[in-house]
Parts: C-alpha cells; structure tokens; sequence
C-alpha cells in the first residue's frame, strides 16, 4: 500500500515543555490509522503539526514523497489535510451549506461582478452529505440548532467539500451518544473505502479495534511504537500508552485515615452528573479516574459550588450542608484546584503574592483593609513551603514556568486552610521536577495534615500511584471503585473504557454507589 | 458503551422540530406582523392615521434613518458599533448645504454638493475602521471620540447659524415622482441592493462570518482587517445618503443634529434583527425596524399620548429586543449542550 | 521517565518586571510629567492661576465630572462601562426640579428623592446587566435613552428655577473653611474612592475580575455583588453631581448632563484605565481631569472658543487609548 504522509523524526518544544522528540508517522492511503497516548503524550502537537498550525523545530513532513512544510491551516487544507476538533469550529448563525462551504463558496460571475451561488452550494452540499449515507439533515439549517452529532457530521463534510485526502479526528466519540457513534463509523468505513486516509485519535480502545487497521503510540512525547491492529491486544498498548514509570515519582507516606470528611449522595445536576454517591476521608487521597468527558470535573464544580447541584445530599464532616456557590463551599473548608490554571486559577497579570492570597482576602483584613505585612508574609511561605522558584513574590505570575504556576494556584488553596482539597489534574503540564514536588507536597498534607485530598487525574500512573482509593467515573456516574493493593492499570482502563463489566466492587463494606 | 439514554436523544430530535418551527417565526415576518397590528391598533382610535399622507409622511422620515441603518447593521453584524453617526450626518448635512449655496452662485457644478459630503463621509468610515482594524481600539472608543470631534467641529464651524436659501434643485428628497417621497425610493433600492449584497457576495458572507466567530473566521482564511475596513466605509456611504436626504428634505438645514439619532438608528437595526453580540441580522430586517421605530412615535402622536417620552420608548424597545435576543440564544446554547 | 526539560527558573527578571519598574513606567508617570509642565507653563502665562482661589475655581467647574469619573473607574476597571450617567444626571436634576416646583415637596425631601432616583437608575443598569446578562455597553446605552426620555417626559421640557438661598448660595456657592463645598466633597470622594479601590479586599477584587472574571468567580469571589454595588454608585455619583449642579446654576434644564459621559470616560481612560479592564488608578484619573482641565485652560488662553472642548476631548480620548494599547503590549503584555 502506498504511503501517503510521513512524519520523520519530528521534535517540537514550547517554553519549558518539549512537547515532541523524535517522532515518526506513517500514514497509508486509505487506511486508519489510530493514534494513542495518555493526556500530554504530544498526540494534539503532532497533529497541529501535520495541520499546518505549527511548524515542527526539527524533522521533515512528506505528502506523496515529496517534502511540504506548511505556513498555516490554509497550506495543509490546500493539500488535502483537513482537521475536525473537539471544540467543532462552526458558525451558529450560518446555515449548514454554508458551513461547508465556508471559505470556497461556489460562484456565478458577470465580468467583474461575482456572487455566491446558493442554489449549487446547497445542491452539492446535499450531494455530500447523501455520500456520507446522511439522509436526515437539511443544509438550509442553521447550524446552532442542530445537536452535537450532526455537526460533527458537518464537519465531516466540510472536510469533503475540499476533497481531503487525510482526515484528522481527534476525539470524535467523546460527546457522542450510541447512535451517532455508530454513524460515524459507518462514514469512517464509507471514506476509508473511497481511499480517503483517517488519522483517528481516541482513548476508547474498543473503537480503536473496532475501526482502526494500524495504531501508533506515543508516550511523553516520544514514539513508541506503530502496529497493525489485527496484531496486537488491549492489554499490551495500554502497557505501551502507561509505561512502568510509578514509583519514584509519586513518594508516598503509609496514610493514616480518619473519619469522612466529604460524604455525597444522590448528587445530580444534568447533563454531566447523574447520581453520584462517594465519601472521601481524613488522610485519604482518593483518585478520580476516567476518560475526557466523563464528567469529573464538572462532579468537583458541583461540590465546589460553581454548578449548584440540582439534586442530591452533601455532607461536611457529618453535617448537612448547601453549597450555592464558590464562598460557601470556602467557609466550609473545600477548595478546588482547577483543570485549567490559565483561565480559572490564575490571575496572569496580577503577582504571586495578589494570587495567593486571591482566596483568603477576607482573613487577610481588618474592616475591609488588606494588611500587606500579612498579605506578604503569606507569599514568602508559600514560596518557601513550596519551593516555588521565583525571586520575590512581586514576580508577574504570567512569567513563570507551568510547574511553578501550578505551585502558585496550590499554595492560593492551601492559604484557605481546607479540610477537603479537590485537585483537578494537579500535574498537568508540569515538569518532572515539580511534579514529584507536587506529589510529595499532597501525600503529606494528606497524612500529617490530614487533610482529605480528591485527585481528579487522567494519568493513570498519578491515579495508581497516589491514590489510596480508586473511583472511576464514566458518562457521569462512578462504575467502579478499588482499592489501592487489589488494582492494575488494566482494571481502571477497562473501567473507563467500558469494555468490561460495569461493578467491580473490591471492598464490599465501602460506600455504596449508584449506577 | 453507555451513551445518553434513548429517552433524551429522543427529546434532542424533538427539540429540533420545534426549532424548526421557530425558524418561520423569523424576525422580519413578526417585524411585519408588528407593524400591522400597531397601525391597526391606531387606526381605531384615530382613523386619519391610514390616510395616504400620513403613510407616505411616515415612510418618507423613516427613510433617512432607514439607510443610515443599513450601513449601521453591517457595522454591528461585524462585531462592533458606531455612535457618531449622528455628529456625522450633521457635519455632512451642512457641507451639502454651503456646497450647494455655493455653487449657485457659480463657481463648481452642483454635483459636487451631492458628490463631496460622499467623499467625506467615506473618509470618516475608512479613518474610523482604521483605528479598529489596525491599531486596536475598540469601536465604542474610536466612535465616541469621533463623536465629539465631529460635533464640536460643526458648531466651531456653523456658528450656530443656520443654513438658508437653499437652491431649488437641492431640495432634492422634497420631490414626488408618481406621487412617492423621492427619499423611499432610495430606502427600497438601497435596502434591496444591500440585502442582495449581504446575502449572495463572498464580502458579504464574511462579515456574518467575522461577527459570529472570529476565531474561525481567521482560521478560515478570511482578513478581518479588511473586512472591518470595508464595513466601515460601506457605513460612511450609507451615512452620507442619509445626510444628503437630511439636508435636502426641509427649507433651512439646522446647525445641530436632533440629538439620539444614532440611537435611533441603533435601534432600528437591533428591533429589525441584528444582534448587537454581532453574526446575525438582515439587512431587510433593519429597514422594517426603522420604519417601526417611526410609526411607534406617530402612532403616539395620532393616539394623543406626549412625545416628550418618545426617547424613552426608544431606549426600553431596545431593551426589550436585546433580552429577547440573549434569551433566544441562551436557549440555542442550552440545547447544544446536551 | 518523562522526556520534558525546564526552563532554568532562575533568570534575571526584566526590571519592567518588578513593582517599582511597573509604577515608573506607566501611564500614571508620564501624565504627572506632562501635567506638571502644563501646569507651569499656564501659571507663567497667568501669575494668578497658582492662587488657591484660582485653583478651587478650577476644581469647582470640574466638580460634576470628577463625581462621576470615580465609580466610573471602578466599573471599567472590571471591564465595563457605563455610558448613561449624563442621562442619570440630567433625570435626577429634573425630579429634583419636579418635586420641588411642581409637586410642592420640601426641597430637602426632593433632594433625598433626587438621590434615591439615582440609586435606582444604577441599580437598574446593574440588575440587567449581572442577572439578565445583557452586556455593559448596550444596557448603558440603552439607558442613555430612557433616562434622557424619562428626564424629558417628567419636565416636558420646563425649568425650575426660584430655589431657596440656603440651597443655591449656602451648597451651590458655598465655603467651608475658606474652600468651596465642591472641593470638599470631592476630596472626600477621591479619597474614599481611592483607599477602598488600592487598600480594600473590594477593591482587589476588582482588579481581579477585570484581568480574569472566571478566576476571580472560582477564588469565591462575589462577583455579581461587587457589580452591582459599583453600577448602583456611578448612579449615586451623578445625582449627587446633579444636585450640586442644580445648585450652582440655580436651574434645572432636561438637557442637562449631556455628553458628560465623554468628559468622564476620556478622564478616567487618559488617567491609565485600561479599557479592557483590570488596569489603573483612581490617582491616575485624578491626574487625568487635571490635565484636561488644564487643556481646557490652555485652549482659552488661545483664544479658542469653548464649543472647541468638545473636540479636543475627543481627540485626546482616542489618543489615550492609543498610548494606553501602546505601553501595554510594551511593557506588560503577558
């Protein structure tokens, strides 16, 4: 079979993060070709990179042999490359057709004058959606009416309203429902026959065997391995995606664990939670598992108050409470260390020390009045307490690395003195360094604090590694809970992934769930 | 894999048809359907409101503001909003004017009184866009400043005074060929060739394009910086038409501009559509709304209520169509969710 | 074992990097130079413009903007603006003028009832704009209208005039302790305004809301209270700026307050408020209606009439936010 696009050796760096080091990629025509690897194992650089919009600092892009280097999205459409993202790039306001035909629309013209045919892009966008077996969609539509699975499926055909020759998916299926997953397989099959080549990244193994010819897997931004499908078992790519790195990063203390802290029942709020019911204790670190989308995050802003629950029970430390919003969920000793530091951490513009003490202004006061000698002194411990590399605490914290950025968001939480800290992929974009500092930093406020820590993580050797309690969640409920001695990798990846039965119970006596 | 439940998908299909639904209820035929129902409503309390007359009154005032807010809609489809028009019409109202006083009395051809304000309402647009698209300001800013500079520039300039003794020739938007204001004609075709424009040229696309997702639309290839030039100058054009009709529809052309004009323009465009969070509107949206903004104050006037609270009519028929706007997208976003 | 490197953390910082680096070179600085030598020069052109009579006087015509340029501030500080407080302005001097003349009410009565007016009309902004969603510009804009139509609807265009002396020459004209009642008030406005904006957890707050909401609203930050507190005190400011005026001039008009909006977002934006929020000072407004004031000076010693003002203040707005866009990619950008 030819080849149709290879990447060789291609390494990319961002400030303070090598994203990619010495990959290779080979893709055929008319294949698909799947592409896995943990969260930040370089899978989404690497497919920028092939999309035009970035530009790889070392190696060399090939289409049909012949050596290309792409300049932007433009350049890497003009060749036949097109993208469909998570975050579906669409215009609301616009119909379907012209969603499809954005950027290309067919024209008439009289001499100088050219205006958009709108009976032929209708026409041919209806053309293509009848060859992706698309019967039920009106391209007069607009966009923002229809659900998430149809416009995936405009994508799709915006992608061939350029006759792409390589599609990129990345993630497809994460907010799909049964229905619209099996549609999409039926286009990925249709296209993969008319020759088009697909390169499909996901985490769901299942839909990796069940569509993919090849797979190749990355790992800390390095290649791994490429394999064809039919050769190769679930067990041993995810033993390729995880690798055997635990133990020196995540030192942990015995645990010492006391009475809960946090108990949920019941708690809802649609669509993302839909009857949760866990407890977590004094001491305890309990690890939040599953797969992107599967409602973890928002399961925390719930408890955190951002997203009051609609229904359900929450108890701190034994007593009934209602948490309506952020200030509530403070005074009652939970904090919240965000997924994206960036947007909901941090104040980028502000100094380290406006930033910690962010949470706290009130105990920082007196009537009203911020007491800089505190405010400061605050600062410098945090810095200290957590070797957070910085010269002064009037550094902008726009300017520090990832790892010391997330150091700046921690120490802010820590400042609240909680009782319930909830960590929502605490090491996310962090270095080595810093990260086992995190790590080190969470097993002792669990055990000689006692603090009760949620980690919500989607590295699975961080979950193994630290957790003492496992829950793994799934389309907004928890499936399976284990214990830290009886689980393995396989077990939690399966778990998320669905593929195996859905309670798996290692502790009987725990806490009870709900399906 | 579990997936959302049957049931909910189902309701998703369901929500679909009803959008469907809401699709005929488009804001031009409810715009319509206003404007009917309220000459009605008038018309009963006080039958000379149908007379031919006042129909042809009504629509000849509109007209003006029915341009300029054409020009306007394509201004806040694009993503942002000029407030100085008002000025702007003033200043171009009085260059009509001296221009043409002063080629009566020979020494250019009279074109150049119709011609010039053009040229310099373009200028205006094009100096306007460029703060914008290139240097960063935020419309709001650079047209509140224009706002003032082009006020204070009348005034300094007039005097006060106001202009008199115009030419026959230029009372040009007094004229009635077959018995309809010269000033509907251009609305009609100006709001025709506009809508046209918007909905069949590549430019037009892509300033519904830029409004509604910017991101995107720089992804898709599409220069922004041009497209906000372009808007901008194609709103100084449809400026100076407006003010040429301003000037050339009375005997005497005032030194000041009624204040609130752009205002009332604004709220043409957003009662006729356009959504002020940009990327959506039409064209015939806008020019349906200025005349509804016009016949509401008529209609007081025939129904005998004061026209001292006309202003704030204006600014709560704003209100009340951007809450309708936001809710309406609130829903869009809350469907799309599930 | 993770392949990523770290950057070394331990480089020399830029010294625009620093606390004092940030003070020295914004825009605050550059304006105390430019208004310290504008100053000079018109007290070279004029022996007496350094007096303090002279100078109360200066403060007393910039009396009503000042008022209104410190919530408004505040509000652009967290990003927002408000464009209605000229019309606020001109609807709490009429009911001020209503009560009283037509209505019969005991003066001081009308002028609570005149505040309270104001409260309502910022409350209003605040409550659409926090729990509706409808964003700053267009509610304020919005309200521009319906506060000058209410204004006019509620005079139909009369005056009222004949106020009591203790009301137009004890608070319009009057002095306390050798200074006129306006500088007073002001002062305590700009203090009060200025200590809560750079000492108080409210006023952090603020900043943090302007450069990132989502962050402040995590934080538990309550960020629809602190809005609707500042929207609720730009009204307050421009009825206690309109009945002062009332006060002055001894009338009410329904155009009053006109165009006031522009006088006061130029001060605030030339004072180094980011329009974009998260930046500026109440310190720095201050510096900003001086110089303009001193413009305004200067344009009269040249013989330029006062219509001109208008002009220069818009000119001088958009070239604030030039500058202003200017030293921030510079020097702060992130």
């Amino acid at each position: 079979m030819d080849v149709l696009l290879k990447l060789s050796d291609i390494s990319k760096s961002f400030p303070g993060v090598r994203a990619l080091s010495d990959v290779q990629l080979e893709v055929r025509k008319g294949e698909v070709h799947a592409l896995l690897g943990e969260n930040g194992a370089g899978k989404s650089t690497l497919i920028k990179i092939i999309s035009g919009v970035h530009k790889p600092d070392k190696g060399e892009v090939r289409l049909d042999g012949k050596l290309v280097s792409f300049n932007s999205p433009r350049d890497a459409q003009a060749n036949g490359i097109a993208t469909i993202y998570q975050e579906l790039i669409l215009y609301p306001e616009l119909t379907v057709a012209e969603n499809i035909f954005i950027g290309h629309a067919p024209r008439r013209s009289l001499g100088p004058l050219h205006w958009v045919n709108w009976r032929e892009m209708n026409d041919r966008a209806a053309e293509i959606l009848q060859s992706l077996n698309i019967h039920d969609l009106d391209v007069r539509r607009k966009v923002g009416s229809l659900n998430i699975g149809n416009r995936q499926r405009v994508e799709i055909a915006k992608a061939l309203s350029i006759n792409a020759r390589i599609l990129i998916m990345d993630e497809p299926t994460a907010a799909l429902t049964e229905a619209d997953v099996s549609k999409l397989f039926d286009i990925v099959r249709l296209l993969r026959q008319r020759g088009v080549s697909i390169i499909y990244i996901s985490h769901r193994l299942n839909e990796v065997f069940e569509l993919a010819d090849r797979v190749t897997v990355l790992r800390d931004g390095q290649y791994i391995d490429t394999q064809a499908v039919s050769a190769t078992t679930e067990r041993e790519l995810v033993t390729k995606m995880v690798g055997r790195t635990i133990d020196n990063l995540f030192p942990k203390l015995p645990p010492k664990i006391g009475e809960p802290v946090l108990q949920v029942r019941d708690l809802v709020h649609l669509p993302f939670t839909r009857g949760v019911s866990f407890e977590v204790r004094a001491g305890e670190i309990v690890g939040l598992s599953g797969l992107v989308g599967s409602g973890r995050s928002e399961l925390a802003q719930v408890i955190f108050g951002i997203m009051p629950a609609q229904s359900g029970d929450i108890f701190v430390s034994g007593k009934k409470v209602r948490i309506q919003d952020p200030a509530q969920a403070i005074n009652l000793g939970i904090a919240y260390v965000p997924e994206d530091r960036g947007t909901q951490g941090l104040v980028k513009q502000m100094v380290i020390r406006e930033n910690v003490s962010l949470a706290v202004l009130q105990s920082l006061a007196s009537s009203g009045f911020i007491r800089r000698g505190r405010e400061r002194s605050l600062a410098e411990r945090a810095i200290e307490q957590l070797s957070i590399r910085a010269y002064s605490p009037e550094q902008i914290v726009g300017k520090l690395s990832g790892g010391n950025q997330q150091k700046v968001v921690v120490s802010k939480w820590l400042a609240s003195k909680p009782r319930l800290l909830i960590m929502d992929e605490p090491t996310r974009g962090v270095d080595v360094g810093a990260k086992s500092e995190i790590h080190r930093l969470m097993s002792e406020l669990a055990v000689e604090q006692g603090l009760a820590i949620l980690m919500i993580s989607s590295e699975l050797p961080e979950i193994m590694g630290m957790s003492d309690r496992i829950l793994v969640v799934r389309d907004g409920r928890i499936v399976a809970e284990y214990a830290r001695a009886d689980v393995t990798q396989e077990k939690i990846a399966a778990a998320m992934m669905g593929g195996q039965p859905k309670f798996e119970n290692a502790n009987p006596q725990e806490v009870s769930r709900t399906s | 894999m579990t997936a959302i439940p049957q049931k909910t998908s189902q309701a998703l299909a369901n929500r679909s048809i009803g959008s469907r639904l809401s699709g005929l209820l488009t804001q031009e035929s409810v715009l319509a359907l206003a404007l009917v129902i309220i000459s009605f409503a008038v018309t009963i309390v006080n039958p000379n409101f149908l007379a031919a007359r006042n129909i042809s009154d009504i629509l000849s005032n509109s007209s003006y503001i029915a341009i300029a807010a054409i020009g306007m809609s394509l201004v806040i489809i694009s993503g942002n909003i000029d407030i100085s028009i008002g000025s702007l019409i003033g200043l171009l109202a009085t260059i009509a004017g001296r221009l043409a006083i002063g080629a009566e009395a020979g020494g250019y051809p009279e074109i150049f009184a119709f011609i010039i304000p053009i040229v310099v309402g373009v200028a205006s647009g094009a100096l306007i866009g460029f703060f914008v698209a290139y240097l960063h300001v935020p419309a709001i800013v650079v047209s509140l400043g224009m706002l003032s500079v082009l006020k204070g520039g009348l005034i300094l300039w007039t005097g006060g005074e106001w202009i008199y003794n115009l030419p026959e020739w230029f009372k040009f938007a007094q004229q009635r060929p077959l018995g309809i204001p010269a000033p509907v004609y251009l609305m009609i075709s100006l709001t025709i060739i506009g809508a046209i424009w918007m909905k069949y040229s590549a430019t037009g696309r892509a300033i519904y394009a830029v409004g509604g997702n910017r991101e995107a639309a720089r992804l898709s290839g599409i220069s922004e910086k041009r497209i906000i030039m372009t808007v901008f100058m194609i709103n100084g054009f449809m400026v100076s038409i407006a003010a040429l009709l301003f000037a050339t529809q009375f005997n005497a052309i005032q030194s000041t501009v009624p204040s609130g004009l752009e205002l009332l323009v604004i709220t043409s465009a957003v009662v006729g559509g356009v959504s002020i969070l940009g990327g959506t509107g039409t064209v015939i949206g806008s020019t349906l709304g200025a005349v509804l903004v016009h016949v509401i104050p008529a209609a007081m006037i025939f129904a005998s209520i004061s026209d001292y609270w006309r202003q704030a009519v204006q600014g709560l028929l704003i209100l009340f169509t951007v809450l309708v706007d936001l809710y309406r997208r609130n829903q869009q976003s809350y469907a799309r969710r599930k | 074992m993770q392949a990523v490197k770290e950057q070394p953390e331990q480089q020399k910082s830029r010294f625009s990097e620093t606390r004092l680096g940030r003070s020295l070179l914004s825009q605050e600085t550059i304006l105390l130079i430019i208004t310290i030598i504008a100053i000079t020069f018109l007290a070279t052109q004029n022996e007496r413009f350094l007096t303090l009579r002279n100078l109360s006087r200066e403060v007393v015509l910039l009396f009503e903007v000042a008022v209104m340029a410190m919530p408004m501030t505040l509000i652009i500080i967290t990003g927002g603006i408000d464009l209605s407080v000229g019309s606020i302005f001109g609807l709490s001097a009429v009911v001020l003028g209503f009560l009283w003349q037509d209505a019969g009410w005991a003066l001081e009565v009308a002028i609570v009832a005149s505040l309270i007016v104001g409260l309502m009309c910022g409350f209003l902004n605040g409550i659409f704009i926090v729990r509706l969603g409808v964003p700053p510009l267009i509610m304020t804009l919005a309200t521009l209208a319906l506060f000058r139509g209410m204004a006019l609807g509620v005079s139909e265009a009369r005056s009222a005039r004949g106020f009591p002396e203790w009301f137009t020459d004890g608070i319009g004209r009057g002095d306390f302790l050798g200074l006129p009642l306006q500088v007073w008030i002001i002062g305590i406005a700009v203090v009060v305004t200025g200590v809560v904006l750079a000492r108080t957890t409210f006023g952090r707050s603020l900043y943090a809301m302007g450069n990132n909401e989502l962050a402040a609203r995590f934080a538990g930050i309550p960020v629809q209270r602190y809005k609707l507190v500042i929207y609720v005190y730009s009204g307050f400011m421009a009825s206690l700026a309109a009945i002062l005026f009332t006060a002055r001039v001894t009338t009410t008009r329904s155009d009053m307050g006109t165009g006031y909006e522009l006088d006061v977002i130029a001060a605030v934006v030339l004072g180094g408020t980011s329009i974009f929020g998260g930046l500026g000072t109440i310190w720095g407004t201050v510096l900003g209606l001086i110089l303009i004031q001193v413009l305004k000076n200067g344009l009269l010693l040249a013989g330029v009439r006062g219509d001109a003002t208008s002009v220069l203040i818009g000119i001088v707005l958009i070239l604030a936010i030039l500058i202003n866009n200017f030293i921030q990619t510079r020097f702060r950008s992130v």
